[in-house]
């Protein structure tokens, strides 16, 4: 029993320092609001075209408001032209663009 | 007779333009992103089984109706639709009972959207395009069988290269989504059969039921739908002259529900007539069943 809870507590510890790594190891953030975006369907075209942009690490959409979280890869950064593209490309329009967490530091 | 044929076709037609849109059973100016591409599948079933006359026709057309969306731009989309058809006619004619039938695939039809006005702000649109488009006869249009040549309305194909045209609207929020479109048909003769020119007047209302309350992220969407469709046909023309028994106008009512997640959508919905005003002894249609799903990729 014992060494069942030490096996758990491991994997835990494993998984948070994974995680830890991958948080640490992610680019910049910004946040990119999208006017016109009104439907699930939609959103399919948005995140296919952001997605394809190079650096792109992960993406957050959020249907509500009408945003689109976009992480890069570590050292990577996006462009402002290249994301209003992005979205036009899409059939929508952007708002406004704006970077809301810096990447991890040089040499983390 | 010959305007069976017309409601199915357009019925089909209107079923294929609707591979980019929410409605279930017509066109509208949502988005195909540039590069990408939208498949759609339905499968339609149409009763017309009131005849009043003494043949007492009772018509059955079953439909699978395949679309392929592809985004040349942002604003300019082409859209493929083939369908496919198993049609039934019985009728009594003198004392006897008569069965005749054609299964095959149909006439393509390809049409070109173009978004010429559009009008993005935070969680809504509004867009007008107009379409243009060309139906191929790529449909069988002279199958027999032992009785001879079949009627028009129970070949696949009409034969001829017949042009269409037309514009919709779109009116888009998070909440609910209102579409309407004008469209106008215009064919040609083939085999010494024109079928008659028809407009047709869509509207559709689809609000969300569910979720009530949006969360977070892009959760999938349960649409309640209402639809009208208003079809006016002019008489068919058989060997240069018009044809009595054929045109006229149908207003449909179609009561449909949609569920729609990022990726795919399923959707279903039943057309019933609540007027229709034909000419002559055209067939009546009783109701028109349609199912399907559309894929993004």
């Amino acid at each position: 029993m014992k060494f069942i809870n030490y096996i758990q507590a491991l994997g835990m510890a494993v998984s948070l320092l994974m995680a830890t790594a991958a948080a640490l190891a992610a680019g910049p953030s910004y946040r990119l609001a999208v006017d016109g975006l009104a439907c699930p369907f939609c959103a399919y075209g948005i995140e296919k075209k952001l997605s394809a942009l190079a650096g792109v690490e992960r993406l957050e959409t959020n249907i509500e408001d009408g945003s689109v979280i976009v992480t890069m890869q570590d050292g990577a950064i996006l462009d402002e032209a290249a994301a209003q593209q992005a979205v036009k490309a899409a059939g929508f329009s952007l708002r406004t663009f704006e970077q809301v967490a810096p990447g991890a530091p040089e040499g983390q | 007779m010959h305007s069976v044929l017309k409601l199915a076709m357009a019925s089909l037609s209107l079923a294929a333009a609707a591979a980019w849109s929410a409605p279930i059973t017509f066109n509208t100016a949502l988005p195909v992103h540039e590069g990408g591409y939208v498949w759609r599948e339905q499968l339609i079933f149409r009763q017309s089984a009131d005849d009043p006359t003494p043949a007492r026709r009772d018509m059955q057309v079953t439909g699978l109706v395949s679309v392929l969306g592809y985004g040349v731009t942002a604003d300019f989309a082409l859209f493929g639709m083939l369908p496919w058809f198993d049609k039934r006619l019985d009728m009594r004619m003198g004392e006897q009972d008569l069965s005749r039938s054609q299964s095959g695939v149909g006439d393509l039809t390809v049409l070109g959207r173009y978004t010429a006005y559009q009008y993005d702000a935070p969680g809504r649109t509004l867009r007008i395009a107009p379409f243009l488009g060309v139906k191929a006869p790529t449909g069988e249009d002279d199958a027999r069988d032992g009785l001879g040549r079949l009627p028009p309305a129970l070949q696949s194909g009409s034969g001829s290269w017949d042009a269409l045209g037309g514009a919709v609207l779109t009116y888009q929020t998070l909440d609910f989504q209102i579409d309407s479109q004008l469209s106008y048909q215009a064919n040609r003769e083939a085999n010494g059969f024109q079928a008659g020119n028809r407009w047709r007047v869509d509207g559709s209302l689809q609000y969300r039921l569910l979720p009530r309350r949006l969360g977070g992220g892009v959760p999938a969407f349960l649409y309640g739908v209402l639809e009208a469709r208003l079809l006016h046909a002019t008489k068919d023309r058989v060997g240069g002259s018009a044809d009595p028994n054929s045109g006229g106008a149908t207003l449909f009512i179609s009561p449909g529900l949609q569920y729609v997640t990022k990726k795919w959508i399923l959707e279903a919905g039943v057309q019933v007539p609540v007027q229709q005003r034909l000419n002559g002894s055209a067939l009546e249609t009783d109701y028109l069943f349609t199912s399907g799903f559309r894929v993004n990729f």
